[in-house]
């Protein structure tokens, strides 16, 4: 087996006496669709914030792409090639969808002055941004301010912004809650044509229907620990994540 | 007629140099939603750096220079050492924080450089003309190019550069900002170093309109700015511009020509009251 893209030792992050992620171990590797599920507060969003470097965990060792990344910055976690989306939404609201983008595809010039004062109406990154809103299917809203969007399309707006990073791992937070069920369709869609640009992904999913259906692997977390981690099949017959998770009314979304 | 076109222009000029005062507080509370008090300290230490280059060398350009390298030099300070290790408070600490640097700035003014009104004997390098018998100054002159030029290199940098696409995304949400790929503390430190950049400037143009640099010269500005962000919409740039020079110019003509009894520092306080009633999001703010 090759060295996974990223891979997650013994992480623990504890918040006062909270602990929120207690040693935690996983990896993913390179064109992976990776799940992370569990219920509400069992560390999955924690998780992220770590893995994108919003929190340096307490302790424990984190690699993506063979190179030790924990407790660097977000800014350097974009950079090194980790995109990230949010559970809710967050567009820049006064930027216009093409500014939103383009904030992300800018990133080669943040680290210094000169060349960041060129002007980023430059038409290679307008193209690039452009082409990166046709993927997901906004070049229509492109000139409007993104405040504006409904949902559907937000979401879609979050992904083109990560996509715009050119990650080699993308990480999804809760994607697809609140969409129709021809939006989530249609975001199952754009996630598998992710994949197959050579993208892999962690994603946290509520929706088991969707988790199972799109995940090559889960991971499930419960109080902060891992409880369990393989196929979607085994896990739906795991007696102990029935237990813990499904137990409490989700086997009917679990069949 | 002609003292009243005179007047105009005197206000406008005015009102330009409080524009260049206040965009360095708009910038800051847009960015950090921090009441930077102490901007009017960095426009003094403009004006004394200014004035000290100036006496060494006798080039208004050194003196420039080397008081806008000296102001973004403190402006970082400020950020660093007090705003950045109270950003987690809420937002009076780090206000009550800015209050003691200005009294601190002001008062290191007066231990270096004596209590007394200095004069700075400048002359700009630019022309005067008179129009239609309109005597237009060289000082005039030199404010008006001067703060002209500056706006609109301000305008091009944050409207039209990656740069100011990445600090409009930061002060819009500085956490998705930084998973974007943005170095938002590095971005703050620039916002911090071209407000105080242009608070240098504007120092060194009113010492030399008014030919007097003190210690306390920035203690008018330090509440008059506050009022003006408000009145143009808190954060907005352009608003806290367009307020400038409505104020400079009411209050040059109001008090001045039309000789309100009034002091002439009241009038950005009855603007602020007047927008607090009426208009409480600021002439060219967004939200209310």
């Amino acid at each position: 087996m090759d060295e996974p893209l990223l891979s997650l030792r013994e992480i623990s992050m504890h918040f006062g006496g909270l602990k929120a992620l207690d040693r935690v171990s996983f990896d993913l590797h390179e064109g992976e669709i990776l799940g992370l599920i569990g219920p509400n507060g069992a560390g999955k969003t924690t998780c992220f914030n770590t893995v994108s470097g919003v929190y340096r965990p307490t302790s424990g060792e984190i690699r993506f792409r063979g190179k030790r990344t924990d407790g660097l910055p977000p800014h350097r976690m974009a950079a090194l090639g980790i995109g990230r989306t949010f559970q809710i939404v967050r567009p820049f609201p006064n930027l216009t969808v093409l500014e939103n983008v383009i904030v992300a595809s800018g990133l080669s010039c943040y680290g210094r002055l000169i060349p960041s004062c060129r002007s980023w109406k430059g038409r290679k990154t307008r193209e690039e941004a452009l082409e990166i809103l046709a993927r997901v299917g906004l070049e229509i809203q492109a000139g409007q301010k993104a405040g504006l969007l409904p949902l559907g399309n937000l979401r879609r707006l979050e992904l083109a912004r990560a996509l715009a990073l050119k990650p080699h791992l993308l990480l999804l937070d809760e994607s697809f809650s609140g969409l129709r069920h021809e939006e989530i369709a249609q975001q199952e869609e754009l996630v598998r044509k992710t994949r197959e640009s050579g993208i892999s992904i962690l994603l946290i999913e509520h929706n088991m229907r969707v988790a199972m259906g799109l995940c090559d692997r889960l991971v499930v977390l419960d109080h902060g620990r891992k409880l369990a981690e393989g196929k979607p099949e085994a896990i739906r017959n795991n007696p102990e994540v029935i237990r813990a998770y499904l137990g409490k009314g989700g086997s009917a979304n679990a069949s | 007629m002609q003292l009243f076109l005179e007047q105009m222009l005197n206000g406008i000029a005015i009102g330009a140099i409080y524009a260049m005062i206040t965009l360095g507080l708009a910038l800051v509370y847009g960015i950090l939603r921090i009441l930077h008090v102490a901007h009017a300290a960095v426009y003094t230490v403009g004006a004394y750096v200014g004035l000290a280059v100036f006496s060494a060398t006798h080039s208004i350009l050194l003196s420039a220079g080397g008081a806008m390298l000296v102001c973004a030099g403190v402006g970082v300070l400020i950020e660093r050492l007090v705003y950045f290790p109270l950003l987690k408070y809420p937002p009076y600490v780090p206000l009550i924080g800015s209050i003691a640097c200005l009294l601190a700035i002001e008062e290191l003014c007066r231990l270096a450089a004596g209590p007394y009104i200095l004069s700075f004997p400048a002359q700009l390098p630019f022309p005067s003309f008179t129009v239609g018998g309109i005597v237009i100054s060289s000082t005039l002159t030199a404010v008006y190019c001067i703060s002209a030029g500056v706006l609109a290199l301000l305008w091009f940098i944050t409207t039209r550069t990656e740069l100011g696409l990445a600090m409009r995304a930061t002060s819009q949400d500085m956490a998705i900002a930084s998973a974007m790929g943005i170095n938002s503390h590095r971005i703050i430190s620039l916002t911090f170093m071209m407000g105080s950049a242009v608070a240098a400037i504007a120092g060194i143009l009113v010492g030399v309109y008014y030919n007097q640099v003190y210690p306390s010269m920035g203690a008018v500005p330090a509440y008059k700015t506050l009022a003006l962000i408000v009145v143009g919409g808190l954060g907005s740039v352009p608003g806290a511009v367009l307020a400038s020079i409505l104020l400079g110019v009411g209050e040059t003509l109001l008090i001045g020509y039309a000789g309100i009894p009034l002091p002439r520092d009241a009038l950005a306080f009855i603007a602020m009251i007047a927008v607090l009633l009426w208009r409480p999001q600021g002439l060219l703010g967004s939200r209310g």
